[in-house]
């Protein structure tokens, strides 16, 4: 599997063609910064800078404010995203069930850290505060899938069954 | 209007007065760490909680609550205080504390109020931020560990600055006051930001670790750069101008300043200043005394007497107006030559000759308070936000406060077009006089002129040709654009023309200014509020460089016929106070050799300039921070200079230089410079009456009586070369002239002159951003760094001309247009 880190992706190959079209929709539309910024988000998987930019030009906001709303939503995602996102809680439970063994064996096997993403857009990996499942800690999640009482060997296994997994 | 009790006091106040107002004013301190009469309510800080009667059972934050009739407040009950010690604890839960090492010690918020409510312990205790401090600028430091995040950084410099750097970023324990992608700071350098943090968040690095703001001498004075004539605080300690201090009570703009008034006032102690007199020997300038500089000076002017044909002076507009009536008393009077002028001779005639002919009097018939007051604002380049940006700001308060409708007609885009709602119509360059002449005769033609405005017929006969349809192709624009301009500039109930003027803008001459007046005076926008027309002088005492004449009344020669009569050696004298030619006046080359060849120079300046070098005499004068006097600002407001520091070195004022010189030659003497305000008072009529310490810490503006009259001008069409791109210079945000280039701030943020080319042009040229290119014209070429962006059209270079090395006017000849090629090096 290839590690380079997703931000490494050269920035200009993004096709800015459907977020003008997002912006052309909702261009005469009042408070219209949020419904474009989502729909860059549905359309690309992420905000892309270079839309950010041109979100900023054509709406004429402040670059930095568009910055302020995609950092205060915790919906919105700067970098692309694995397809499947690997949650893993080091919450106080977890922690003190061995959590940080189990965040170190996923860092080893796919090669990203916290909040990165793969190159191969597979996976993103995340640590996370408690997840409220206290007592299946330590605690881990593939998507809406849940993993309970982690181990090393368990580390192995998910990773084996999502790389089989379709993209 | 609503009266309210506030502490037992009875007050009224008007209806949108909140209770923080009504406090201020009867005269109650209410602290305050997030609001800023400038600004927009913030309510976030909760320090200027108060108890209000008839809202029992909670604190009520009085910067946001209006003031309603009848109502009972008390602003300082044990409650109160409990409540205000508390935020105050929370607000130091996480902040370092190191005020020991903070430079806003002692001008802190934090830190008062914190005395104040004897806030000695914590019951909370927590981490301490962690923020990595931005050093990245060398004006600005964001210490975001400091921050109290009160917001006003963010509000200024969107509300007022309209740059929008600063907003509040991440959430919860995470949000801090945060920039674009959370990356340094790169923005105008205005400081605005920093003269409002309420802490030592923000600061100045020019000023860091440099006095305790207690130790500062405060002396209230006037920028020393463009005509807005801001009033600024300089805080001195040992003989130095350490920094300018905000004062939110200062002037119109209410303390706000630009990145010149705020960080350019390194030149004052910069060590490039003159420590001494020199004299030319043996083709060397050496070090002289000034009795031996000054005894050189007088015989030589004393000797000139006798053929005052052959003497000439040019001065500075930066000069005091009492320097500047000494200057013309001296040459006009006591040599009796009427070869004197400044600014380049062409830089004032929108004044001395546009202004004159129009409305009778050598002034704007507008005020700056007039911007805010218009319904449409019709801004001419867009450059007038670089040339006085704080007139900018005033610009962007009415656009995006009160929904000013912005017109601009330019030769490029710029920061003002982006303000909600502006339309920049992009003309072809060098036509800003025909497409005046076309809004007049549209006006004309839509029925919108009134019918009694002096010299109508002649104006109409005049305007002929000037159809929108003909002036269309002229100017690059349609005849519809120019028609609905003209449509939307009559029919607005205030409209008001600004006109930005100097060293960087030859086409803004006296043809443009009457052909603008002619638009105000057709549309009846002239002697009302908010309306009219405010030619806006390059330097902090353009106009009262008109009001006080230096320029050539009758037979004199100007600026550039005495450039060309050293050429020939019919002036064989010359004197230069402050100008500076070989950098600032058109075809260098050409005046180079003029200067070089004139007999006799002496120039006083700060500097040793370029100009200087070519002197035989160089006297070393004083800036504005080490004498006293006033400016005239281009609103017509007459404002005290104070002293802050004495002269360095062996410098004089040049007060002192003129009068030492006027004496010696039997022109008498003045007792100091007030005495020759009173004598300006007593001979200049529009500065009748006038004392110095009448003048107070407003100022006075100066009266006009406004004749106004219709003066028909030529808008020709500028000729086009092939092949050729449109130069046009100006003016960078960050310089004024060329003395900012001694100002390290300025100079950290734009050291150099550039060619600014579009995108398309750039790709054509194959030239890219930073790429080293030759601009050539017909008078010479220069090497600039290429800057490529979408402000400029296609066919079009803009280049600032504020700098020495590779001088824009290496290859301009004065004309509105300079044709050249350009290509990568
Ligand atoms: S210096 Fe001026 S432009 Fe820069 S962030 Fe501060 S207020 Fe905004
Ligand atoms: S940096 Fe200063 S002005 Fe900005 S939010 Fe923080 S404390 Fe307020
Ligand atoms: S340069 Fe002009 S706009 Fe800037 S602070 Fe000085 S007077 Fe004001
Ligand atoms: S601490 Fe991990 S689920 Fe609660
Ligand atoms: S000053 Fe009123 S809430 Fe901050």
């Amino acid at each position: 599997m290839s590690s380079a880190p997703a931000e490494e992706i050269p920035a200009e190959e993004i096709d800015l063609s459907e977020a003008n079209h997002i912006i052309d929709k909702y261009l005469t539309l009042p408070g219209n910064l949020m419904p474009v910024l989502q729909g860059i988000q549905d359309s690309y998987g992420f905000v892309p800078r270079p839309t950010i930019d041109l979100v900023a030009e054509r709406l004429n906001v402040y670059p930095s404010q568009i910055y302020g709303v995609l950092t205060f939503y915790s919906q919105f995602h700067m970098k692309p995203r694995g397809r499947y996102i690997i949650r893993v809680c080091v919450g106080t439970a977890c922690h003190v069930q061995g959590a940080e063994r189990i965040v170190d064996t996923f860092f080893g096997r796919l090669g990203i850290g916290h909040a990165e993403t793969s190159a191969d857009l597979r996976y993103t990996f995340e640590k996370v505060a408690c997840l409220g499942a206290c007592g299946m800690a330590p605690l881990a999640m593939v998507n809406d899938d849940t993993f309970g009482k982690m181990t090393v060997q368990k580390v192995d296994e998910i990773v084996e069954t999502y790389n089989q997994r379709p993209m | 209007m609503v009266n309210l009790t506030i502490d037992d006091k009875q007050v009224t106040v008007p209806r949108d007065a909140t209770i923080y107002d009504a406090a201020k004013a009867c005269g109650v301190k209410i602290p305050i760490l997030c609001h800023d009469k400038k600004l927009h309510p913030f309510g976030g800080c909760r320090m200027c909680l108060v108890e209000v009667e008839q809202m029992k059972g909670r604190l009520i934050p009085s910067c946001t609550t209006p003031a309603t009739e009848g109502m009972i407040v008390k602003t300082m009950t044990d409650e109160i205080v409990k409540a205000r010690k508390l935020v105050l604890e929370l607000l130091l839960l996480k902040h370092p504390i190191d005020c020991p090492v903070c430079d806003a010690a002692g001008d802190c918020d934090l830190q008062n109020l914190t005395y104040e409510y004897k806030v000695n312990s914590n019951r909370f205790t927590d981490e301490k931020f962690n923020h990595a401090i931005d050093y990245d600028n060398p004006l600005i430091e964001r210490d975001m560990n400091r921050c109290i995040h009160c917001g006003k950084c963010a509000r200024i410099c969107d509300e007022i600055v309209a740059f929008g750097a600063y907003t509040f970023i991440n959430r919860g324990i995470e949000a801090k006051m945060g920039t674009e992608f959370d990356g340094p700071l790169n923005c105008e350098f205005c400081g605005s930001c920093v003269s409002v943090c309420p802490v030592g968040a923000l600061n100045s690095r020019p000023f860091k670790f440099k006095a305790r703001w207690w130790a500062l001498t405060k002396t209230k004075s006037v920028c020393s750069y463009c005509g807005t004539g801001c009033q600024l605080t300089l805080g001195s300690k040992d003989g130095k101008v350490l920094t300018t201090i905000y004062d939110e009570n200062q002037g119109f703009h209410n303390g706000q300043l630009c990145t010149r008034g705020r960080f350019g006032y390194q030149f004052i102690n910069s060590d490039k200043r003159l420590t001494s007199p020199l004299i030319r020997k043996n083709g060397k300038l050496q070090p002289a005394s000034w009795e031996e500089a000054l005894e050189m000076v007088t015989s030589r002017l004393r000797a000139g007497k006798s053929d005052p044909a052959s003497v000439a002076a040019l001065a500075t507009a930066r000069l005091t107006n009492e320097e500047l009536f000494l200057f013309e008393k001296l040459f006009r009077g006591t040599v009796g030559t009427d070869n004197i002028d400044h600014s380049a001779g062409f830089a004032h005639e929108a004044l001395t000759v546009g202004a004159k002919a129009s409305f009778g009097v050598a002034a704007s018939p507008s005020v700056i308070a007039d911007v805010q007051k218009a319904n449409l604002l019709l801004v001419v380049k867009t450059d007038a936000y670089e040339t006085h940006p704080v007139i900018g700001f005033e610009i962007n308060l009415g656009v995006k406060r009160k929904g000013i409708d912005l017109r601009i007609v330019s030769d490029k885009k710029g920061k003002l077009s982006r303000l909600p709602g502006a339309k920049t119509l992009v003309h072809t360059p060098g036509a800003e006089t025909a497409l005046f002449n076309a809004l007049c005769r549209s006006v004309i033609d839509q029925g919108l002129a009134v019918e009694d405005a002096a010299g109508l017929a002649e104006l109409k006969k005049a305007l002929t040709d000037a159809t929108p349809e003909k002036a269309a192709a002229v100017c690059g624009l349609s005849a519809a654009e120019i028609t609905a301009l003209a449509k939307d500039f009559a029919s607005a109930e205030k409209a008001l023309i600004i006109l930005p003027i100097g060293l960087g803008y030859p086409g803004h001459g006296s043809a443009l200014a009457s052909a603008a007046a002619n638009l105000a005076i057709l549309t009846g926008k002239i002697g009302k509020e908010g309306c009219g027309l405010l030619i806006m002088g390059e330097k902090n005492n353009s106009q009262g460089a008109v009001d006080l004449g230096i320029y050539p009344k009758s037979t004199g020669l100007s600026a550039q016929a005495i450039i060309e009569a050293c050429a020939l050696g019919n002036v064989k004298t010359l004197f230069v106070a402050g100008e500076n030619p070989v950098v600032s006046y058109p075809n260098r080359a050409k005046v180079e050799k003029a200067l070089d060849q004139v007999e006799f120079m002496v120039v006083s300046d700060l500097f040793l300039t370029e100009t200087a070098q070519l002197a035989d005499v160089v006297l070393p004068a004083c800036s504005f921070a080490e004498k006293s006097g006033t400016f005239t600002s281009l609103g017509r407001r007459v404002q005290m200079v104070r002293q802050a520091i004495k002269p360095l070195a062996l410098a004089k004022s040049d007060f002192e230089i003129l009068n030492a010189i006027n004496s010696a030659l039997g022109g008498g003497s003045f007792a100091n410079q007030g005495a020759v305000f009173a004598e300006i008072a007593a001979s200049v009529p529009a500065y009748q009456g006038l004392t110095q310490a009448g003048l107070g810490d407003e100022g006075a503006v100066l009266p006009v009586a406004i004749a106004a009259k219709l003066v028909p001008v030529a808008g020709e069409a500028q000729p086009t070369f092939a092949g050729k791109l449109a130069l046009v210079t100006g003016s960078a945000l960050y310089h004024n002239g060329t003395m900012s280039r001694f100002g390290e701030g300025p100079m950290y943020v734009c050291p150099d002159g550039y060619a600014e080319l579009c995108v398309a042009d750039a790709a054509l040229l194959k030239i890219a951003e930073g790429d080293l290119v030759t601009v050539t014209s017909g008078a010479g070429s220069v090497s600039l760094a290429a800057k490529v962006g979408k402000r400029v059209p296609q066919g079009v270079v803009f280049a600032p001309y504020h700098f020495g090395e590779g001088s824009i006017n290496t290859i301009t000849d004065g004309s509105a247009v300079t044709w050249v090629t350009v290509g990568k090096k």
